[in-house]
């Protein structure tokens, strides 16, 4: 067997070869048709895992709104009937935007007219700043000040980091002076996708659902206050679960 | 035993396209009711799946809408519009009670109710007293809860009760109004 090898014909002779390779790539999984959920069945309909987790940035940010009678709200998850209803219950007027699926839209539109260009012989800039420009020319069209609090959720470490500082950007625009974001950074890079519905007052519904987006970048302190820097006053809660939960005030 | 399949079948039914009844908001979680339900059986007009409309459309009989309709959806205040999972609508919807199961863009008022179903698709403002938002619609404007009767505690439980088990709850009318 070993002369077969020498002559490369040898049964583990691609195996030989891939000893070569960087031990992270050699390491994977060599098929994905050996995986449990492959062996379980391939028709089975993915279940979204939900629990629960104690949310003091959520009660922070409710403790920075008490008393503001008739706010506004701008919740940039997706339209949860419990967190829509939880806040109009509490007298605020609540628009809904489920901006990264809009991105994730925005995406697929992109790819189709760079094909198009493509085939045109036409030149699209598709710098990410470009990108992140037209992006805002079509979502978070609102009038300046419009909002007195604004749920970001953790959907900054989904975007692009030029679009995430846009985005940011945009938001501070858009919230009136003394007005709330509530924002959250994983401290790890995300293995999975998640999203968020408030359950009460301290307590959010973790939803672990197919992932739109790969989460693009792991913000650290300095990063997140440069982000928020025309902000006054930052907080933050980290949590067992490697969350970072954020309050920022304009 | 035949008579249990012909109860379990009409729930779905009246609530696709009723008009007198106000669907049950237990009735739309189901998530096998989206491939089970018929569309439109007891909607007295329809616009089937391939027909294009552009103007104003305006009457006092329930509507079912599964094509394409651009330009204004006006019914009177004893009617259900229904838009259908295929349905595709450009226009300002007023109506009784409103049920999104396809896209709309436009302000939607639904006097009494809005229902957005798993599969709807709502990039315009909301308006009306009771809202029910099943897990998957995507909304993308204004909400406004027309002023009614006080909310009490039972309903934050009911919700979030909701929110746990994956269901829906219907947002009653409150306090709550739109943004600007």
């Amino acid at each position: 067997m070993s002369f077969l090898n020498k002559l490369g014909i040898g049964v583990a002779a691609g195996a030989g070869r891939e000893g070569s390779r960087p031990l992270a790539a050699a390491s994977r999984p060599r098929s994905s048709g050996a995986t449990p959920s492959a062996a379980v069945g391939a028709t089975r309909a993915p279940e979204l895992r939900e629990s629960t987790r104690v949310s003091n940035g959520l009660k922070e940010f409710l403790w920075n709104l008490d008393g503001l009678g008739r706010g506004t709200l701008l919740d940039l998850g997706p339209a949860w009937q419990t967190t829509l209803s939880f806040f109009i219950e509490r007298g605020f007027r609540v628009s809904s935007e489920d901006i990264l699926r809009a991105w994730k839209e925005f995406l697929v539109e992109e790819e189709a007219k760079l094909r198009s260009a493509a085939n045109a012989s036409e030149e699209l800039d598709v710098s990410p700043a470009s990108r992140a420009t037209r992006f805002l020319e079509t979502n978070l069209r609102y009038p300046a000040l419009s909002f007195d609090a604004i749920l970001l959720w953790d959907l900054l470490d989904y975007f692009e980091p030029v679009v995430a500082k846009q985005v940011v950007a945009c938001l501070t625009e858009l919230l009136r002076p003394g007005g709330v974001v509530f924002a959250m950074f994983h401290s790890k890079k995300p293995e999975g996708f998640q999203r968020y519905r408030v359950v009460d007052s301290n307590t959010l519904q973790v939803i672990a659902t197919p992932p739109l987006c790969p989460a693009q970048r792991v913000y650290q302190n300095r990063e997140i206050q440069d982000l928020f820097v025309r902000y006054r006053t930052m907080k933050s809660f980290v949590g067992r679960d490697q969350l970072r939960e954020s309050l920022f005030i304009r | 035993m035949w008579k249990k399949e012909e109860v379990k079948s009409q729930p779905a039914t009246d609530n696709s396209a009723s008009a007198g009844n106000s669907a049950s908001a237990t009735s739309i979680s189901n998530p096998k009711s989206d491939a089970a339900a018929p569309l439109s059986t007891n909607a007295a007009a329809c616009i089937s799946q391939g027909i294009r409309i552009k103007g104003e459309v305006s009457g006092s009989e329930d509507l079912f809408v599964d094509g394409y309709v651009e330009g204004k959806l006006n019914l009177s205040d004893t009617c259900c519009v229904t838009i259908g999972p295929n349905g595709e609508v450009k226009a300002d919807i007023f109506a009784r009670e409103v049920i999104v199961r396809g896209r709309v863009d436009g302000k939607i008022v639904g006097r009494e109710k809005i229902q957005l179903w798993s599969t709807a698709n709502i990039a315009g403002d909301l308006r009306t007293e009771r809202l029910t938002i099943e897990d998957g619609a995507v909304l993308r404007g204004r909400v406004e809860i027309e002023t009614g009767r006080p909310l009490g505690k039972n309903v934050e439980a009911r919700g979030a009760a909701a929110g746990a088990v994956g269901k829906v709850a219907s947002i009653p009318a409150s306090s709550g109004s739109a943004a600007n």
